[in-house]
């Protein structure tokens, strides 16, 4: 079930090299966090969590305040070393942001989100066995959680349920087999 | 949709007593019933409708059917932190915490609240609540068998059971028929079939998957799984609605509890007192007469030590707390704890070792779906040791396995990428997936127990109970058998990227702890006779957990029930008659 990775891919994102990276991870790895800082990010969370899951003919995951939940989850239910990760994750993609483009995440253009997102997701990996280990050790990677966490926060939101999947509350009946529809959507909730 | 069926609704009583109506003056019944969960709800419908004034103790909180299922109606998003537990639920329950989630947690206890004492790694999974844990419960419902019955006498473990199939067959068949239990009849001897209701249907994998077995093997078949979830109306209960959420109480009584039906059935005859808060500190035992007289209660909020007096006690507070109230119930004639010469209480202590679990993706049946939540599996009776064909060289006894089919969603479909690829992936079923887990006979051995420390009290001034158990060769032997052959029953089948999940959960998992108070025939190695009196204390009965002589494979909650039923049938019986 676990899952992670190291330092989040923001290295991707500026090139910075290896030497700079291990500073900070060094860096950040010994900064102490202390839990209740988050709702200071929810304007990024906000904007992260719309470019992994964007409005489309269906509400984004801003829209269904998928950034509430992923900060309530980390406040009230992460281990203390994902919450470091996940908090320095921030801190240093905002860092870089600046450093790249001039300006914080919530000012840059959609291309540039998509461009950065797409940079942290292409450098993080989560399955292979050297993440496996490292996750264990060190909590799940910043982009790993936050991924994670807005896919199954949007699911599980009313907007993501609702309306980009399909939820029944009461079914009433069970077709235990049925023919796929066309266009069928996912049930929400097993 | 058919409307709710929301059957009587009862009011709450004054502050923390449900119904205590038929209070008498002096504390006095016909009978006491100690707990409230599968078993002591059986034992006060029993005992009520047989005219018997009947007081049912319950150490936990009142749990008003319907009423008090706080989460029955929650949606995913009004839960703050979804299922998640947070941090302060994983320090108030360390140990539940692997058996529930946000949407259930308030019917398993707070272990920083009830402690007990691991010596071995044991999960003691509990429900203080009137109802206990058959709200909670997987509602997986099997007979036990001749091969069952007998297996002690065959292969010399444990004691012989001093019953057979036959003298418990009619009663399997009275329960199931209030109960409910949606199942196939299979004409499998070692898995007798019931009075049952139409069975939940298989989903197209599963369905594959049963082809596909009868296909590959000749010692294996698959059935569908006999739950206690009504696929038909029963006694104004159900029918089941498929939300598949039954852990949370069924708004619709699709499932069967003591809450949803015995508990309210008792009530109805206007015989039962249900007296919540009550924590049971002993029986107490009468040297003159030579018999139990009644039970010293502990009020779990005022602390207040209270005597009840009755004719007949019956134990259901499940197997461990059982024992622990009989050790504490120490006399002149029994220093050792009540009817406790064979020394066996709190003894062979079992539970079904349950392995990994199995799971295979298959590439396929792509364009076929469901619609509605199943909260029934798939079955796999047991297989091995049924006769000299099916013979194991590795181990005796045998394991069954229980499976589940679905398509992939959101929840573990891979994907890929972010934005709306990502989102376009999350809205399509994936593929079709089966997980399968099984559940094996764990052997009686003395050395598997529960015992109290005395040094150690909780906050009733009660002793804690220590657990020590382990697994023996042959369940290690039958743990590594039932992942292996899961997992070849998926690669025949087609399925790929077929495994297994690392860490094998600790016994206790299954939260089917029994045995701690054997029946047999021989009052000198067992503690209850076939009537589930105590061979030392006639008016005392036992029909939780604690009377099973050896474990079976099969979840054992019907045995319980069906053996509560008879048990009582007895009581009454001998209390008419005087003879108690």
């Amino acid at each position: 079930m676990d899952r992670r990775k190291a330092i989040g891919g923001i290295l991707g994102l500026t090139g910075i090299s290896i030497a700079s990276v291990v500073g900070v991870k060094y860096f950040y790895g010994n900064l102490k966090s202390k839990r209740g800082q988050l709702q200071n990010y929810s304007n990024l969370i906000s904007e992260l969590v719309d470019a992994i899951i964007p409005a489309t003919e269906t509400p984004g995951a801003k829209e269904a305040l998928v950034h509430e939940y992923i900060i309530n989850y980390m406040e009230e239910c992460s281990s203390m070393k994902e919450y470091n990760n996940f908090l320095n994750g921030l801190n240093n993609l905002q860092e870089n942001c600046v450093n790249t483009y001039h300006h914080n995440f919530e000012n840059c253009s959609t291309v540039q989100k998509n461009q950065i997102i797409e940079n942290l997701d292409n450098n993080y990996d989560s399955t292979s066995l050297f993440s496996k280990i490292n996750n264990k050790l060190q909590g799940r990677s910043f982009f790993d959680i936050l991924k994670s966490l807005t896919i199954e926060g949007y699911c599980t939101s009313e907007p993501g349920a609702t309306m980009h999947l399909e939820y029944q509350p009461i079914p009433g009946k069970y077709n235990a087999i049925t023919n796929l529809k066309v266009n069928q959507k996912a049930w929400a909730t097993k | 949709m058919p409307l709710p069926t929301l059957r009587l609704i009862k009011r709450r009583g004054q502050q923390n007593n449900l119904i205590m109506t038929n209070q008498t003056t002096n504390n006095t019944f016909d009978a006491i019933v100690v707990g409230s969960g599968i078993s002591g709800g059986w034992a006060a419908k029993e005992l009520t409708e047989g005219e018997l004034k009947t007081l049912v103790l319950e150490r936990g909180r009142n749990v008003e059917h319907i009423t008090d299922y706080i989460t029955a109606w929650k949606n995913p998003w009004e839960f703050k932190n979804r299922f998640h537990l947070s941090n302060t639920d994983l320090e108030e329950r360390p140990i539940q915490s692997s058996h529930c989630n946000a949407t259930d947690k308030h019917f398993y206890v707070k272990d920083s609240e009830h402690p007990y004492i691991q010596e071995k790694p044991f999960k003691w999974i509990r429900g203080y609540q009137v109802g206990g844990r058959s709200l909670t419960w997987g509602r997986q419902s099997y007979r036990f068998s001749d091969l069952d019955f007998e297996a002690n006498n065959k292969d010399g473990y444990g004691v012989d059971w001093p019953i057979r199939y036959d003298e418990l067959k009619k009663w399997y068949d009275y329960v199931e028929d209030y109960v409910g239990i949606s199942g196939s009849l299979e004409s499998l001897s070692h898995l007798p079939d019931g009075i049952f209701l139409p069975p939940i249907p298989m989903n197209a994998i599963e369905k594959h998957l049963k082809e596909s077995v009868s296909k590959h093997y000749s010692d294996r078949v698959i059935i569908n799984g006999r739950v206690a979830n009504l696929t038909e109306p029963k006694k104004g209960r159900g029918p089941c609605m498929y939300r598949n959420l039954c852990s949370r109480g069924c708004p619709f009584s699709g499932y069967f509890s003591s809450n949803s039906s015995t508990l309210l059935d008792a009530y109805n005859t206007g015989n039962l007192t249900l007296r919540e808060n009550s924590v049971v500190k002993e029986v107490i035992y009468d040297e003159l007469t030579k018999k139990a007289v009644g039970v010293k209660i502990i009020d779990a909020v005022t602390k207040e030590e209270i005597n009840y007096y009755a004719k007949i006690i019956f134990l259901n507070a499940s197997a461990i707390a059982t024992a622990a109230i009989l050790l504490n119930s120490v006399s002149q004639s029994f220093p050792d704890g009540l009817g406790n010469s064979s020394l066996q209480v709190g003894h062979n202590l079992m539970d079904h070792v349950v392995n990994e679990g199995t799971y295979g993706i298959y590439d396929g049946l792509l364009d076929k779906y469901y619609e509605g939540r199943s909260p029934g599996t798939i079955y796999v009776p047991r297989f091995q040791n049924l006769n000299p064909e099916t013979k194991s060289t590795g181990f005796v006894r045998g394991y069954g396995i229980q499976g589940k089919g679905e398509r992939e969603n959101w929840e573990s479909k891979s994907t890929t990428g972010i934005g709306v690829s990502l989102k376009a992936q999350i809205e399509t079923p994936g593929k079709w997936k089966i997980s399968l887990g099984g559940r094996g006979e764990v052997l009686p051995n003395y050395e598997n127990k529960i015992y109290l420390d005395h040094q150690n009290k909780d906050q009733w001034g009660l002793p804690l109970v220590k657990v020590h158990f382990e697994y023996g060769p042959n369940e290690l032997a039958m743990m590594e058998h039932m992942t292996k052959a899961s997992e070849d029953i998926l690669r025949k089948s087609g399925f790929e990227n077929v495994g297994s999940y690392r860490n094998s959960p600790p016994p206790g998992s299954a939260v089917h702890e029994m045995g701690t108070a054997r029946m047999g025939n021989d009052p000198k190695t067992s503690v209850l006779n076939k009537y589930n009196q105590m061979h030392d204390v006639k008016n005392v009965f036992i029909t939780d957990g604690s009377f099973m002589t050896s474990s079976g494979c099969q979840n054992p909650s019907l045995t319980y029930m069906a053996v509560t039923a008879r048990a009582s049938q007895f009581a009454i019986k001998m209390f008419k008659s005087n003879q108690l």
